[in-house]
């Protein structure tokens, strides 16, 4: 047993703190955030040369070969600084690809997509809004050769940019939710499909996506016609542990400005860091980020090594939620009024903390899978 | 980044785990919690024999020199404790094996070391700490009780409290002030005694519950001779800063709460309101399993602790942080089990009482962990003042 990062893991992240300070300052953040595009093309061609958005496609797909674990290094590094644009999209969006794809389809889409040369997404939630399989109503029809999607699909991130959708589609009504779904790989270019980006807290683009008769060749499907629910989740698994990793850089940052800021405030002659209510609530917080980062370290090395992980990454993903809420709320709060002038750094990320809880399951959804995996009848 | 196991601790750590679940098929149904162990005969009495079969084997002294027949090395006591834990057993001496040894190994003098290391490692002596007084409890540093050197011993006069099992044991350990006039932190000795030593009265103190778990203990001219001390004279602040440093992990008693939701799992998979098992109900389902992710949390920080301290690194603030989370989770536990039980959660064990009635007694005896080995806010405290810089109070 050994919890430290490697040196890999190490050059990994100082690579990416260095890189991000530099080209990703705050003025871009808010600058993006306002943008009609939500990300900077020339950072994110920049991020390609560092081989990011291929960290964990293979060598022989022009990829960097990295584990799941490497990712997470990288993903923390990115919460930590705030990286607004496709990232984790693109990259939790070519797990189902890497998982099960054909051949064909690897050769053809992980190059391009390590080289930064293809945004991705997924399209998976819907008007209800849940992330089980009662929610997934898009039908995929056939005709001819190809399929036809019809249906608007909500909280599309960073659809408005991609050049390919993952599309989950229903493709039989079944005895249960889980049976008759299927995925497409879709070009969004193609006729029929509209976007719309939604205002949300985040400023994240997610998109409401219109496919309108949408025809899309057979063998864009992903995986096995009707059995597309194990790749949904396989990809809900790994973008929580994902999102968990990202939220914990996030974390780390708003406790390190809090006590930074709580040595530097000066009330009735003394540091308001120099008070034990501050103090504790600042112990509590740094209590929290500790028992997160250990469960997501924990979940993420599962994943490296192949084991199976649904309960620990749900269980991280439930007790990270929380806990990015409550230490970004209560940044605010030990910040004072200062922090809630959308001019401070903070409240980026609090608003995030609301995205992050609901990006790959929400705390509800996720307990929910935690409870069927503990044994609970 | 790596949790795996090497095949040799594999192994180990099921023998570990065989070897509890083999007692456990012997442990009374009175042994609710660890505090039971203190309280009750036939309790302390399996406590004694677990001891001496743990002793056969070699297991209270991991992690030990070979010198003084050590055995196994951290890690192996990481994966004991955790077995324990999970079967909740005692045998392994939380004062002589994980709080006294560890310190006799780094602190005391080859005499002392020969002398004391043996029995504990043979499970013959108990052991009790003796560091609390009526007016020292967080602010340990201010104790009065004296102990004044006269020739070749030190005579002890005063009041020490909240002594764990201080009715039971044979020895004990504890700080006394040496050098009534000498300077805060530089005036206390590090002192072992006998504690059939005449002058000594040991008194059981009625814990909430009315059980009898600790005690105060009064000393009239105690005279203990004065070689039994471990480190300089006068410099027992610093040994009582080692010794809190050393086990902090947790993991034994997050184990024993994996074991309880698992027993509270199975109660709720079985248990009927409503006409509908409790496990159907969904705040149940989403409280427990709120529960379960703090429980992982716990561990997955008590595992880095552990993995700090193998390694002989700086654990303060994990150990701090993991101690304030897995005392809290225990009392979170505590109440969402009596929660859950209704009624039945205020039964004592009887034949009312699920679950043996454990619930019933975690609701008073969570308080041990928060409370004792540094109160939580002292933890605060220390993740504040010292991991994070920032300024002390004055």
């Amino acid at each position: 047993m050994d919890l430290r990062f490697n040196e890999t893991q190490e050059i990994l992240k100082q690579m990416a703190r260095d890189f991000l300070t530099t080209e990703c300052p705050k003025t871009l953040v808010r600058k993006l955030e306002q943008s009609e595009e939500g990300y900077s093309p020339e950072v994110w061609k920049k991020m390609a040369e560092l081989g990011w958005m291929g960290l964990v496609i293979p060598e022989e797909y022009g990829g960097m070969g990295y584990s799941f674990q490497d990712l997470v290094v990288l993903l923390e590094e990115i919460g930590r600084n705030i990286l607004p644009g496709p990232l984790i999209a693109t990259i939790t969006s070519t797990f189902p690809i890497l998982e099960a794809g054909t051949e064909e389809q690897k050769k053809e889409l992980l190059p391009k997509i390590a080289q930064g040369e293809l945004i991705l997404t997924t399209a998976l939630l819907e008007s209800e809004a849940v992330f089980d399989a009662s929610g997934i109503n898009v039908k995929a029809t056939p005709k001819g050769d190809d399929f036809v999607i019809d249906g608007t699909k909500l909280f599309v991130e960073m659809a408005h940019v991609a050049d390919r959708i993952i599309c989950v589609t229903r493709t039989k009504v079944g005895t249960s939710p889980e049976k008759g779904i299927t995925l497409f790989i879709i070009d969004s270019k193609t006729p029929g499909i509209s976007c719309e980006v939604m205002p949300t807290t985040a400023a994240d683009k997610l998109c409401e996506v219109r496919f309108n008769n949408v025809a899309v060749p057979k063998k864009n499907i992903i995986g096995k016609m009707d059995e597309g629910w194990p790749i949904v989740e396989m990809m809900l698994r790994k973008g929580a542990a994902a999102k968990c990793a990202e939220s914990l850089g996030a974390i780390e940052n708003c406790v390190e400005m809090t006590v930074a800021y709580s040595k530097e405030r000066v009330q009735y002659d003394r540091p308001i860091g120099a008070f034990q209510a501050i103090q504790h609530k600042i112990a509590d917080m740094w209590t929290a980020m500790q028992t997160s980062r250990y469960l997501v370290y924990e979940a993420a090395w599962m994943e490296s090594e192949g084991l199976p992980c649904a309960k620990e990454t749900s269980m991280a993903k439930a007790y990270v939620n929380e806990v990015y809420n409550d230490i970004a709320k209560w940044a605010v709060r030990l910040h004072g009024g200062i922090a809630t002038s959308d001019d401070h750094d903070i409240p980026l990320y609090y608003r995030r903390s609301r995205a992050a809880d609901i990006a790959f399951g929400g705390t509800g959804f996720h307990r929910e899978i935690v409870a069927q995996k503990i044994g609970l009848a | 980044m790596d949790l795996a196991l090497t095949d040799e601790q594999r192994v180990r750590k099921q023998e570990f785990y065989d070897t509890c679940k083999e007692l456990e098929k012997e442990k009374p149904a009175s042994l609710l919690t660890m505090e039971t162990v203190f309280e009750l005969d036939d309790c302390w009495k399996y406590h004694l024999h677990c001891a001496k079969e743990f002793a056969k084997k070699g297991w209270l002294a991991l992690g030990w020199p070979p010198e003084y027949d050590g055995k196994g090395d951290m890690m192996d006591k990481v994966l004991f404790a955790e077995a324990r834990g999970y079967y909740d057993i005692p045998g392994v001496d939380i004062f002589g094996v994980q709080m006294l040894a560890p310190t006799l190994l780094q602190a005391a003098s080859e005499e002392i070391k020969k002398e004391f290391l043996p029995p504990i490692a043979r499970g013959e002596v108990m052991w009790c700490e003796l560091w609390s007084e009526p007016n020292a409890g967080s602010d340990l540093a201010s104790l009065s009780t004296t102990a004044i050197k006269k020739g070749d011993e030190y005579i002890i006069n005063g009041q020490k409290t909240w002594n764990t099992a201080a009715h039971r044991a044979d020895w004990g350990f504890g700080v006394f002030k040496t050098d009534p006039e000498g300077r805060k932190h530089h005036n206390m000795t590090f002192i072992l005694l006998d504690m059939k030593t005449p002058g000594i009265t040991v008194r059981p103190i009625p814990y909430l519950d009315g059980h009898t778990p600790y005690c105060e203990v009064y000393f009239d001219d105690v005279h203990v001779p004065a070689k039994n001390i471990v480190g300089q004279e006068h410099e027992g602040w610093a040994v009582v800063n080692l010794l809190a440093g050393f086990e902090r992990s947790g993991i034994n008693e997050i184990m024993t709460m994996f074991h309880g939701l698992e027993d509270l799992v199975k109660f709720c998979n079985k248990s009927k309101r409503h006409g509908q098992l409790l496990a159907k109900d969904p705040l149940i389902r989403n409280r427990l399993a709120e529960l379960a992710c703090e429980l992982q949390a716990a561990r997955a920080l008590a595992y880095r602790v552990a993995d700090l301290q193998n390694r002989n690194e700086m654990s303060l603030m994990d150990a701090a942080a993991g101690k304030i989370f897995f005392s809290e989770l225990g009392e979170r536990f505590a109440f969402l089990a009596t929660d859950i039980l209704g009624p039945y959660s205020q039964v004592k064990t009887s034949r009312w009482a699920p679950l043996g009635g454990l619930w019933e007694k975690m609701y008073h005896d969570h308080f041990v962990t928060s409370i004792s080995m540094g109160t939580n806010e002292i933890q605060r405290n220390i993740i504040a003042w010292y991991g994070l810089g920032l300024p002390r109070m004055r």
